[in-house]
C-alpha cells in the first residue's frame, strides 16, 4: 500500500509572547492510502496539532510534510487552500456547520467551492450521500433543528461529498453521547471500506480506539508509537505495559 | 453564478438573524427616501426653473464681449446691473454663431433700466385747459380740437375748470390735513398754502377768463410743483430684435393690444408691471380682492382683504382727482342711483362705492368697471400712447427716447411671476439711442447733422416745412443719442419726428448692425449644452470674437444658484444620515465576523479561498444596502408620484417662476435614483471593506478551536 500521508521529523512551536512551547517534537509518521488510523493521546499531547499539520491549515516549524505526494512546506496559501478542498474532507469535533444553510446547502457547499459540477449533477451527488449517512428526509432541514447525531453525520456528508483522499476528523465523538458515537464511528468504518477513503481520526476515548485498524499514540508533542486498537486500549486504560509494542517507522 | 445565488442567499439569511441590521436598513430606506423625494423635486424645481429662465429671457446660452467688467446676470446681481462693454460687431458673431451646430436662433438683447414719469394730473390738466384756449381763440392747436365748434370748446374749458378746482379742493386737503399732522413731520411751506389759498377763491376764477394764458401759467408754475405725486415707475427693459424675440421665446404672448409690427420701433409692457404699477390702485386691490374670493379667501376673516377694503375707502384721491366737472356731475348721479344713496358729494360716494363686504362685493365690482372706470384712466400707460424713457446713458447724461406702447405682453404660466414679469420688451434701435453707445465714426457723422438741424429747428413755425422738406431724412436719420430731443425739437417738430420714428421701419440689417451688451442662443437639442457651450468658446478663440459664452443658470445669476444651494444642503443631510449609516455598518459587521469566526475558519478549512471570504461580507452589506435601499427609492417614487398626481401649488407669487407657473408636477427622473444606488453601493462596500478583510484574515485554524 502507498502512503498518502508522510511526517518526517516535524517540530511544531508555537510562540507564546517571550515562552516558546513545542506542540510536536520530531514526529515521524506514515498514513498508507484506505486505512482507518486513530491518533489518541492525553490531552495536550499534540493530536490536534497533529492533525492540523496533515490537514494543511497549518505547517510545521520544522520537519517533512507530505500530504498526497505533496510537500506543503513548498505550497502558497492558496495552494494549500485548493489542496484542502479537493483531497481532505474535516469533521470537527463540535460539528461545524453553517447555521444560515440547509443540510443540503451545507452538503453542497464544498462542491461549490470546486465548481466543477453543474446544479443537478450536484444535487444528485448531495443526494447520494444525505442518503448514505441517512438523512436524505432531513435535506430541507436546518442545522439547529437536528441532533448532534445528525449534525455530525451531515458534517461527515460534507466531508465526503467531494470525494476525498483523505478524512481528517478531531475527536469527532466527543460531543456526542457514546451510543451515538459508536453509530457515528459505524457510519465511517463503512465509508471507509465502501470507498477506501483514507480515515486519521484523534481521540483519547478507548472505545473509539477500537474501531481503528491501528493507533498513534502520542504523548508529550512525541509519537509513543503505533500499535494495535486492543493494545491501545490497554495502554490507555492504564492496565499493561504492552510487551510487543509494535513499532512502524518508515 | 451559483456561487453568487449561494452568497446572497446566506447574506438574506445572515441579515434577518440579527435585528441591528433592521436599524441599519431603516437608515439607508430613509436617507434613500430622503434623496429620491427632495432630489426629484430639486430636478423638477431645476427643470421648471430653466424653462422659465431659458422661457423668458436667457435663451439657452448668452453671450456678452469677453472684455466686459463685470459678469453677465440677466436678473441683475444686487439690485443693480452688470457693467458689460458693448458688442460692436455683432453682425459678424452672428453669422459666426449661427454657424455653430445645434444653435437655433441667435437674439440680440441689452438689458437695463429706466424711470418713466408720465406728467401728472395738473400738468395734462392744465396742457389739456392751455389746447382749448389756443383752439377757442384760434391760435396753433391740435386739429382734433381746431375742428370742435366754439360752444363745444366752452363746454369743455367749463368742465376742465371744474377740474382743474376740484384738484385744487384736494391739494388743499392735503395741505390741512399735514397742517394737523405736523407732528409726522410733514410740514407745509407756507408759500405753497398761500398759492392754493389764491387759487381756491372764486375771486380767482371768476377772472380766470381775462388773462387766461397769465392764470394758466400761475397754476402750472405755482401749483403743479405741490403735486409730488409724479407717477414714476421704474421700468425695467430688453432691448431686442423683437421678431426674433418672439420667435425664440415662444412662451410669450400679448395680453393687451398688438405686438410691435414687423421692423418698427416699439414698447411692450410686461403685463404685470402694467397691471400692479400703472393701474388705479383701486382697481388693482379690487382685482386683488376678486382673486383672493375666487380661492375661497373672505374679506370679513381675512387680514389683507380687510386692509384693502379699508384703502380703498380712504384713497378715493386718486380718483377724485382725475374727474373733471362733467364726469364729476355724471359719475355722482350714477352712483347715487346705484347705490341708492343721497349723498352729493363725489369723495363720499365713491367711499360708499369701496365699502364692500363678502355680500356686496361682486355687484360693487360691477359697478366700479361699469360706471367709475369709464370716466378714469385705468392705466396710467395705455396702449398706443408715447412713453417717454428717460435714462441715463454709459457717458452719463440723461437720454430721453419716446417709444410708442403697442401692447402689453406676459410668458404662458409666468403670468404671476414678478421674475419673469418685471422686464419689459423694447425694440433695440430705441434701446441703442437709450443707451448711447454710439461708433465714433457715427458719432463724428451726427455731429455734422446736428449743427445742420440744429440751426433749422429752432423756429418751430417752419419745422414742418423743414421736416416734410429736404431736411426730413435728415432729422429722421438722426439718433436721439446725440440729438437732444428736448432742445433740438419741441412741440410740433417733436411730435413729427416721434411719429416719424414710430412709422419707420427698419431691416433686419439695421437691427443687426449696432451695438448689443448680449445674445440668447436658442438650441435644437438643449440637453447638449455643455458641448455646444464648449463649442462656441473655441469659435470665440479661433476666429477672435471676443465673446464669453455661459449657461441660461450662470446668466441668471444668483437665481441659478439658489438651486445648487438646495442640492448642495440635501447633499449635507444624506451624507449625514449616510455617515452614520457608515458608522454602524462597520460596526455591526465588524461584530457580526467576530462572531462568525468559527463558521468562517471552517470555510476556509474546507477549501473556500480568501476571496470567497470578502465576497460573503461585501454581498451580505450590498445585499442589506440594495434591499432597503430599494425600498426608500420604491417608496420615494411613490410618494413622488403622489405629489406628481396633483402638483404642489406656488404657495406665492415669487415661486410661479420656480414652478414655472401656478403648480410644479415633480416627476420621477432616473438621476436621483442612480445617484442614490451609487450613494448606497459606495457607503455599504466602503464601510464594511474593514470588516470584509479582516474575515478573510480568519485563519483556518479557527475551525478546530472548540467554542467559548
Ligand atoms: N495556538 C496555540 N498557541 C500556543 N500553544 C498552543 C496552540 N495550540 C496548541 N498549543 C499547545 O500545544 C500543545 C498541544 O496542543 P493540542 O491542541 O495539539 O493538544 P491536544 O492533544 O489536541 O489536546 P486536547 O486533547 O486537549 O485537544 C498544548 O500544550 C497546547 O497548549
Ligand atoms: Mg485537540
Amino acid at each position: 500500500m502507498s502512503a498518502i500521508v508522510t511526517i518526517q521529523d516535524v517540530v511544531k512551536e508555537y510562540n507564546l509572547g517571550a515562552t516558546v512551547v513545542q506542540a510536536l517534537r520530531g514526529v515521524s509518521l506514515t498514513v498508507d492510502k484506505g486505512e482507518f488510523i486513530s491518533i489518541a493521546g492525553p490531552s495536550g499531547s499534540g493530536k490536534t496539532t497533529l492533525l492540523n499539520l496533515i490537514g494543511c491549515v497549518d505547517t510545521a516549524t520544522r520537519g517533512r510534510v507530505e500530504v498526497a505526494g505533496k510537500n506543503t512546506a513548498e505550497l502558497s496559501e492558496r495552494e494549500l487552500t485548493d489542496l484542502r478542498l479537493n483531497t481532505i474532507g474535516f469533521i470537527f469535533q463540535s460539528f461545524n456547520l453553517v447555521s444560515v444553510l440547509t443540510v443540503f446547502q451545507n452538503v453542497e457547499f464544498p462542491l461549490l467551492l470546486q465548481n466543477k459540477l453543474n446544479a443537478k449533477e450536484r444535487k444528485a451527488r448531495v443526494e447520494a450521500l444525505l442518503e448514505q449517512v441517512g438523512l436524505l428526509t432531513h435535506q430541507k432541514h436546518r442545522p439547529n433543528e437536528l441532533s448532534g447525531g445528525q449534525r455530525q453525520r451531515v458534517a461527515i456528508a460534507r466531508a465526503l461529498v467531494t470525494d476525498p483522499l483523505i478524512v481528517l476528523a478531531d475527536e469527532p465523538t466527543a460531543n456526542l453521547d457514546s451510543e451515538t458515537g459508536q453509530a457515528i464511528l459505524d457510519l465511517m468504518k463503512s465509508l471507509n471500506q465502501q470507498k477506501g477513503t483514507t480515515f486519521i481520526f484523534s481521540t483519547h476515548d478507548h472505545r473509539v480506539m477500537r474501531y481503528a485498524n491501528a493507533v498513534v499514540r502520542l504523548a508529550d508533542g512525541k509519537v509513543l508509537g503505533r500499535e494495535s486498537p486492543e493494545d491501545a486500549v490497554a495502554h490507555a486504560m492504564g492496565l499493561e505495559t504492552p510487551k510487543h509494542a509494535e513499532v512502524r517507522t518508515p | 453564478m451559483d456561487r453568487v445565488v449561494l452568497l446572497v442567499r446566506m447574506a438574506i439569511r445572515n441579515l434577518l438573524a440579527s435585528p441591528i441590521n433592521l436599524l441599519i436598513g431603516g437608515l439607508i430606506l430613509f436617507g434613500t427616501l430622503v434623496f429620491v423625494i427632495l432630489g426629484g423635486l430639486l430636478d423638477s424645481l431645476n427643470q421648471s426653473m430653466q424653462r422659465s429662465v431659458v422661457g423668458s429671457l436667457a435663451g439657452h446660452i448668452q453671450i456678452y464681449s469677453s472684455a466686459s467688467k463685470d459678469e453677465l446676470t440677466l436678473y441683475g446681481q444686487m439690485g443693480s446691473d452688470p457693467d458689460l462693454k458693448a458688442i460692436t460687431d455683432f453682425p459678424r458673431i452672428e453669422e459666426a454663431l449661427s454657424k455653430v451646430e445645434n444653435v437655433k436662433m441667435v437674439v440680440p438683447m441689452g438689458v437695463s433700466g429706466a424711470l418713466i414719469t408720465s406728467g401728472n394730473i395738473v400738468d395734462t390738466t392744465l396742457e389739456k385747459l392751455r389746447d382749448l384756449y389756443k383752439a377757442r381763440d384760434g391760435k396753433p392747436s391740435p386739429p382734433k380740437l381746431a375742428a370742435l365748434p366754439r360752444d363745444e370748446l366752452d363746454r369743455r374749458i367749463v368742465s376742465e375748470t371744474s377740474h382743474m378746482r376740484q384738484i385744487i379742493k384736494v391739494l388743499r386737503g392735503d395741505a390741512e390735513k399735514a397742517m394737523t399732522d405736523m407732528l409726522n413731520g410733514t410740514a407745509v411751506d407756507p408759500y405753497n398754502l398761500e398759492a392754493l389759498r389764491r387759487v381756491e377763491h372764486d375771486e380767482f376764477w371768476a377772472d380766470f377768463e381775462k388773462d387766461p394764458y397769465a392764470n394758466l401759467e400761475f397754476l402750472e408754475n405755482r401749483i403743479a410743483p405741490i403735486v409730488t405725486d409724479t407717477s414714476m415707475v421704474f421700468l425695467r427693459y430688453v432691448g431686442t430684435d423683437l421678431d426674433k424675440f418672439e420667435q425664440s421665446f415662444d412662451r410669450m404672448r400679448v395680453i393687451k393690444g398688438t405686438p410691435v409690427p414687423r421692423g418698427h420701433r416699439g414698447f411692450l409692457i410686461a403685463d404685470l408691471i402694467h397691471e400692479e404699477q400703472m393701474k388705479l390702485k383701486t382697481a388693482r386691490r379690487l382685482d386683488k380682492i376678486k382673486d383672493a374670493r375666487a380661492n375661497g379667501r373672505l374679506i370679513a376673516t381675512d387680514d389683507e382683504l380687510k386692509r384693502f377694503v379699508k384703502e380703498n375707502r380712504l384713497q378715493t384721491r386718486e380718483l377724485v382727482l382725475q374727474l373733471d366737472g362733467i364726469k364729476t356731475q355724471a359719475l355722482t348721479k350714477s352712483l347715487q342711483d346705484a347705490l341708492g344713496s343721497k349723498e352729493t358729494a363725489i369723495g363720499p360716494l365713491l367711499s360708499e362705492l369701496m365699502t364692500t363686504t363678502d355680500e356686496n362685493f361682486d355687484q360693487r365690482y360691477q359697478q366700479f368697471y361699469g360706471l367709475v372706470v369709464p370716466q378714469v384712466q385705468l392705466y396710467r400707460v395705455n396702449v398706443g400712447d408715447m412713453l417717454t424713457i428717460k435714462a441715463f446713458t454709459k457717458s452719463g447724461y440723461i437720454q430721453n427716447v419716446n417709444v410708442k406702447v403697442y401692447g402689453t405682453f406676459a410668458f404662458t404660466g409666468l403670468e404671476k411671476s414678478p421674475l419673469a414679469g418685471s422686464t419689459s420688451l423694447m425694440d433695440l434701435m430705441s434701446f441703442r439711442d437709450l443707451y448711447g453707445y454710439l461708433t465714433a465714426d457715427k458719432a463724428e457723422e451726427l455731429k455734422e447733422i446736428q449743427k445742420q438741424t440744429g440751426a433749422k429747428t429752432i423756429s418751430r413755425e417752419n419745422a414742418e416745412d423743414e421736416l416734410f422738406g429736404e431736411g426730413a431724412e435728415v432729422v429722421a436719420e438722426a439718433t436721439a443719442g446725440v440729438i437732444d430731443p428736448d432742445t433740438a425739437m419741441s412741440g410740433a417738430g417733436r411730435k413729427l419726428r416721434e411719429e416719424d420714428l414710430v412709422r419707420r421701419v427698419y431691416t433686419e440689417h439695421e437691427f443687426n448692425d449696432g451695438v448689443v451688451l448680449n445674445a440668447a442662443l436658442m438650441l435644437n437639442d438643449p440637453t447638449r449644452l455643455d458641448e455646444t457651450l464648449a463649442r462656441i468658446s473655441k469659435l470665440s478663440d479661433e476666429q477672435n470674437l471676443g465673446i464669453k459664452a455661459i449657461s441660461w443658470q450662470k446668466a441668471s445669476g444668483l437665481l441659478g444658484q439658489i438651486i445648487n444651494v438646495f442640492r448642495a444642503l440635501l447633499f449635507v443631510a444624506v451624507a449625514i444620515i449616510f455617515f452614520i449609516a457608515m458608522v454602524i455598518i462597520n460596526n455591526a459587521m465588524m461584530m457580526a465576523t467576530i462572531q462568525r469566526t468559527q463558521v468562517i475558519g471552517t470555510m476556509r478549512a474546507i477549501g473556500a479561498q480568501r476571496g470567497l471570504i470578502l465576497s460573503m461580507v461585501l454581498v451580505e452589506s450590498m445585499v442589506l444596502g440594495l434591499l432597503f435601499g430599494g425600498l426608500g427609492m420604491l417608496a420615494g417614487s411613490g410618494v413622488l408620484g403622489a405629489i406628481a398626481a396633483k402638483g404642489i401649488a406656488a404657495p406665492n407669487d415669487v415661486m410661479y417662476f420656480f414652478f414655472s407657473g401656478p403648480r410644479l408636477i415633480p416627476h420621477v427622473t432616473g438621476a436621483p435614483l442612480i445617484i442614490a444606488l451609487v450613494i448606497i453601493l459606495f457607503v455599504t462596500v466602503f464601510s464594511t471593506l474593514l470588516p470584509a478583510v479582516m474575515a478573510t484574515r480568519i485563519s483556518p485554524l479557527r475551525a478546530m478551536q472548540a467554542d467559548e
